[in-house]
């Protein structure tokens, strides 16, 4: 047999060892027919029976590298980031997008370069990303036993914003023989993340509810195409004795009275509905018309939805059944004791009660309320209003004047309230 | 390139015989690729679809073109009807293919 010239690699070799090894293959071939063939230039490659593999000439050599290397351009140009590795996990290949955005993002997140092995990549993960490196070898594993075709991952890392997101795409490129597995990484934007993570917290924006907060992401967003911000302003009527409830609202800022009339035209509020709860919620219990006088007392905001769309929902929503039970329940009890307070307390101490679960309800310490609201709310005639007020006043509890009320010492009007206003927090934050 | 096998079934008019053959080629080098082209050319000019046509690429299975006694690639080897024949080049004299092919005297189809 005939030896090889010693540079049989034209690529690297010049012109010359080209020649040389051109010269070296023609002696391979001894057939006439083949000869005249390789001396027109028409052989691209000549079998050697040593190595059991086709020797190329330089020329199909060169014209194959090129081709390649228009592979490599194009895959240079791509938008995406790509990555292949071999059978060892070996780095073959990376495209321009993925060694930009690998700098990009402070190589973090499996970032290999070509020859680089990424199984060790995936051992040297730092411990933030530790989890997901690993989920990732175990899987470029399964593919390359051939286990598994593709898979995706999301993975997170550190960046120097915080945290970054990407997903990881593996699939065995189909080839016969080794299988080699190609990895295209797509990064989450900021943006993308934000959204992501706080679909519900973007939507509930402006929403104060804490029966809509307390509901989760997927059954709000049901609800919320159904729901319309409307302000209620002091001295509004949402609903009569008797009449249709054809809305139901979940107040914000807002702080609504319910009233039970006695003789058409003597009021007694039976209870005070803020954000922590709902109006309608007798809705849901089945009754299609209100028991009781819902009057706005605060003036805000608060979520509107039609009666109908509402009881849709309900029956739909188990979460939201929940949340109603619980606040109906609380209601419930608010409304006893109120009743059981009205009939034992003095007018000071219930006064000091009511001003407190405004107060909290409004979440201000300061708010309007006229001599006839709270005569109303109390059940009393205006003088019993004044004379409590002015007591409350001259124990530096309070500041009132011409309706409007700030509390200055909450603790002190705590002392003087009657032991009803602690049942009710103590049973607030149980049922919470 | 994996090898292919392009079957085509036997026209239905004067053309009986099927001609089987197989082009070894050396991937996606330019003398290989020159003569898929032409050898499919002449094939759909004058065989219509009485042919079968293997392709084998040398560089994924040497052990088959070495086993057929094939030294250089782009190689034709007539397999069928006999006598058997072989081509080396890229096929682009194709008097010389139809020649091989045992076709030369038949009319063009057009």
């Amino acid at each position: 047999m005939i030896d090889a010239p010693e540079s049989t690699d034209p690529l690297l070799a010049p012109d010359k060892a080209a020649a040389a090894f051109k010269a070296w293959l023609r002696r391979l071939v001894t057939d006439t027919a083949e000869l005249e063939a390789f001396d027109a230039g028409e052989i691209d490659a000549v079998m050697d029976r040593n190595s059991v593999s086709a020797l190329l000439l330089p020329e199909a050599q060169t014209a194959l590298h090129d081709s390649n290397r228009i592979v490599f351009s194009a895959l240079d140009a791509l938008p995406g980031e790509v990555c292949v590795v071999d059978t060892m996990g070996i780095v073959v290949m990376t495209n321009k997008a993925w060694r930009v955005s690998g700098a990009a993002h402070a190589r973090a997140g499996l970032d290999v370069r070509a020859g680089e092995n990424i199984f060790d990549a995936c051992l040297d993960a730092p411990e933030s990303e530790r989890a997901h490196a690993n989920a990732v070898g175990i899987g470029l594993r399964k593919i390359l036993t051939g286990m598994q075709k593709s898979l995706r991952f999301r993975y997170v890392c550190p960046s120097p914003r915080g945290r970054s997101v990407f997903t990881l795409t593996m699939a065995a490129i189909s080839a016969q023989g080794p299988v080699n597995t190609l990895l295209t990484r797509e990064w989450h934007s900021e943006h993308e993340q934000t959204k992501a993570r706080g679909i519900a917290t973007v939507a509930r924006a402006g929403v104060e509810n804490r029966l809509l907060a307390a509901l989760p992401a997927k059954d709000y967003a049901q609800l919320a195409s159904g729901l319309e911000s409307v302000t209620l302003t002091h001295g509004e009527v949402i609903y009569e004795p008797g009449e249709p409830m054809r809305e139901v609202y979940f107040p914000n800022n807002c702080l609504v009275s319910l009233l039970t009339l006695v003789e058409d035209h003597r009021a007694l509020e039976v209870g005070l509905v803020g954000r922590e709860g709902m109006i309608g919620a007798r809705l849901a219990l089945g009754a299609a018309k209100s028991s009781v006088r819902a009057l706005v007392q605060g003036t805000g905001t608060a979520m509107k939805m039609n009666a109908k769309r509402f009881l849709r929902e309900f029956r739909r929503s188990p979460a939201l059944q929940r949340v109603l039970l619980q606040f109906t329940d609380r209601l419930m009890v608010q409304i006893s004791q109120t009743a059981a307070c009205n009939h034992f307390h003095l007018v000071e101490a219930r006064l000091a009660r009511s001003l407190l679960m405004t107060a909290e309800r409004m979440r201000s310490a300061e708010f309007h309320l006229t001599h006839e609201f709270l005569a109303v709310m109390l059940g009393v005639r205006r003088v019993g209003v004044t004379m409590a007020a002015s007591a409350l006043q001259r124990r530096g509890f309070i500041r009132y004047r011409r309706g409007n009320i700030t509390i200055l010492d909450q603790q002190g009007l705590e002392t003087a309230c009657c032991p009803c206003y602690r049942h009710l927090q103590v049973m607030n934050a149980e049922a919470r | 390139m994996a090898s292919k096998r392009m079957k085509k079934g036997v026209a239905k008019e004067a053309v009986t015989t099927v001609v089987v053959m197989r082009l070894y080629i050396a991937g996606r080098a330019p003398n290989s690729v020159k003569a898929i082209a032409n050898l499919e050319a002449i094939c759909r000019q004058h065989l219509k679809d009485a042919f079968k046509l293997e392709i084998v690429d040398v560089c994924e299975h040497p052990q088959r073109a070495l086993d057929d006694g094939v030294l250089v690639t782009p190689s034709l080897a007539k397999l069928s009807p006999t006598p058997s024949a072989n081509l080396i080049g890229n096929l682009s004299d194709t008097s010389s293919v139809l020649a091989a092919l045992g076709v030369a005297q038949m009319a063009p189809a057009r």
